[in-house]
């Protein structure tokens, strides 16, 4: 049984390991050919010149700003549903919650074109609604589900005597909450946010319908109400017709190769902050 | 708990439509947007045409369309991930070069027309055609505003489509002399001639280019001049060949095509496929 496990266990670090291999040896051609110009160039013409800058930044300012907007507001909900509502609310919200991460990228993305788009333009009166901060909101919600029912539950798993001795001590609830059961669910919470950011840099559809897919960066840098691109949204357009040969391919492989980078990265830091904090 | 698994074993073992559903003939088309419309009536008329003949199940054509794009349909036809490709532009001398082992066919069933559109809002404010000249500086961001070309003093959103797509091609070829122009004017970026409609007709003064199908009260096609001449995207105009961007709607096969293929592909240009073509709203390639 123990062999049987350890071989599952096998074949998903091959899995892993495999796609790596398989983005580094699809995106070689390009790398060879265009090497550190390929991150550095800003011009993406399909048969001239691949510049992955437009969608490396577009991805990262995408994320960043959609965690912006999550993270006050999904500790907000934690606390409250963690530390304040009966059981029995708690659970119905949770319920609510669950539900609402499971739903499909596309959904989000078809009200995102019908109504989120339209409000963005109307409320900051903009030339068009198709921008990076449209993109960043459609995350943000989608998101926030999964953040949240994650952090909550790592609130939850604080024992509950460190409720109990902080209450007895005098601390208020909302003082027990905030000092006591908060720091200690920490980590847990980062890893909800890590998560998070997996699945906002990853989500294709529901971005490339609102992001404005075009490949330039945002002029002046920090205009997040221009349209731009993400890595994911640039598969999405270009990869159908160029499926398996040519630079055109590879260079659609590098940026996969770049947006796989980056999600380790972020693990990898997440991962070493968490560790130094629970050794201090 | 038997009991259902039983019902369940049964219920699988006679059904009869699974497995003769496998083992029909199936053909698979991928591509053009603007051709699909085509397709896909196509699609159903031939097959309710085989109910009412009563073809036996096991014998009925099974159709399946799917879009993705001009580019898109050459490229899946010529690695044999389907059988039919649909483009609504040239096989361009690159993807000649490149697919030169598939023997890629042509085979055109329509003619239709890009139109330069623009939201409703435009149109109504007085803008019905624009100089040839007068879409390049826009597209080249030469010009950013509708008063820079008569109209009102609001800031344009250029709509592109993507690189690969039929219409930009053969729109950006008449403008720019250059299916693959560069559009520094761009502000948007689209795919499909639905996802560029709606944007157009979400936008208060957005301009595209669209096929001549795809007008609607929201998004309104404008006439192109030359000097004092102005040639509208009619049905007429586009007959009589007077409309200056038009191209043929084309289904791609690798090599000759034969059996099913053949079949449909000769049904399409029948007179009553040809009917089918007109009812998309393309003109019949006769």
């Amino acid at each position: 049984m123990m062999w049987i496990f350890a071989g599952l266990n096998l074949i998903f670090l091959c899995c892993a390991g495999g796609l790596f291999f398989f983005l580094i040896f699809e995106s070689y051609p390009i790398l060879k050919l265009q090497g550190i110009d390929f991150w550095l160039g800003q011009d993406w013409w399909v048969g001239e010149t691949y510049g992955a800058l437009p969608m490396l930044y577009g991805s990262t300012l995408v994320t960043a700003l959609a965690c912006l907007l999550v993270l006050p507001l999904a500790l907000a909900v934690a606390i409250f549903t963690s530390e304040f509502l009966t059981s029995t609310s708690r659970r119905f919200v949770k319920a609510v919650l669950e539900l609402l991460a499971g739903v499909p990228g596309i959904v989000y993305g078809l009200l995102g074109v019908s109504f989120l788009s339209l409000w963005i333009k109307d409320v900051f009166g903009l030339l068009d609604g198709n921008t990076l901060a449209t993109a960043s909101c459609l995350l943000a919600i989608m998101i926030l589900p999964t953040v949240l029912t994650l952090s909550e539950d790592a609130m939850r798993a604080v024992p509950a005597e460190y409720r109990d001795n902080a209450l007895g001590l005098g601390l208020s609830k909302w003082q027990t909450a905030t000092a006591v059961v908060l720091p200690q669910a920490l980590p847990g919470i980062m890893g909800a946010i890590l998560l998070g950011i997996g699945r906002a840099m990853g989500e294709t559809i529901a971005v490339m319908l609102v992001v404005g897919s075009l490949d330039r960066i945002p002029n002046p840098w920090f205009n997040i109400f221009s349209s731009a691109q993400t890595i994911p949204s640039k598969l999405g357009r270009e990869a159908a017709e160029s499926i398996g040969e040519g630079t055109h391919w590879s260079a659609l492989m590098a940026l996969g190769l770049t947006l796989f980078i980056m999600v380790l990265l972020i693990n990898f830091i997440g991962n070493r902050f968490l560790k130094r904090r629970s050794i201090s | 708990m038997l009991r259902v698994l039983l019902f369940l074993w049964v219920a699988i073992g006679v059904n009869p439509f699974p497995a003769s559903a496998d083992h029909s003939p199936k053909i698979e088309i991928v591509g053009s947007t603007t051709v699909l419309p085509i397709a896909s009536r196509a699609a159903e008329r031939f097959e309710k045409f085989q109910r009412v003949e009563k073809f036996k199940p096991s014998h009925r054509l099974r159709i399946l369309v799917n879009a993705g794009g001009s580019g898109v349909g050459i490229h899946s036809v010529a690695k044999g991930r389907s059988d039919l490709g649909m483009a609504s532009r040239k096989i361009s001398p690159s993807e000649r070069k490149r697919f030169e082992g598939s023997h890629l066919k042509v085979h055109t069933v329509g003619v239709d027309a890009v139109a330069c559109v623009i939201s409703s809002e435009i149109y109504d404010a007085g803008i019905r055609d624009l100089t040839r000249q007068e879409i390049r500086d826009i597209y080249l961001g030469k010009i950013r505003n509708w008063k820079e070309v008569g109209g009102p003093d609001r800031k344009i959103v250029v709509v592109d489509k993507e690189r690969h797509r039929g219409t930009r091609h053969v729109f950006m070829d008449f403008i720019f002399g250059n299916p693959i122009a560069k559009t520094p004017g761009t502000i948007l970026v689209t795919g499909s001639n639905n996802e560029e409609q709606t944007k157009i007709a979400q936008s208060d003064s957005a301009i595209g280019m669209l096929s001549y199908a795809w007008v609607s009260d929201e998004v309104r096609a404008i006439g192109i001049r030359d000097k004092k001449n102005i040639v509208n995207p009619t049905r007429e105009a586009i007959r009589k060949g007077d409309y200056p961007i038009v191209r043929n709607l084309s289904f791609i096969t690798a090599g000759e095509p034969s059996g099913e293929v053949k079949a449909f592909l000769e049904y399409l240009k029948s007179p009553e496929g040809q009917q089918v073509v007109e009812e998309s709203g393309y003109i019949p390639f006769t």
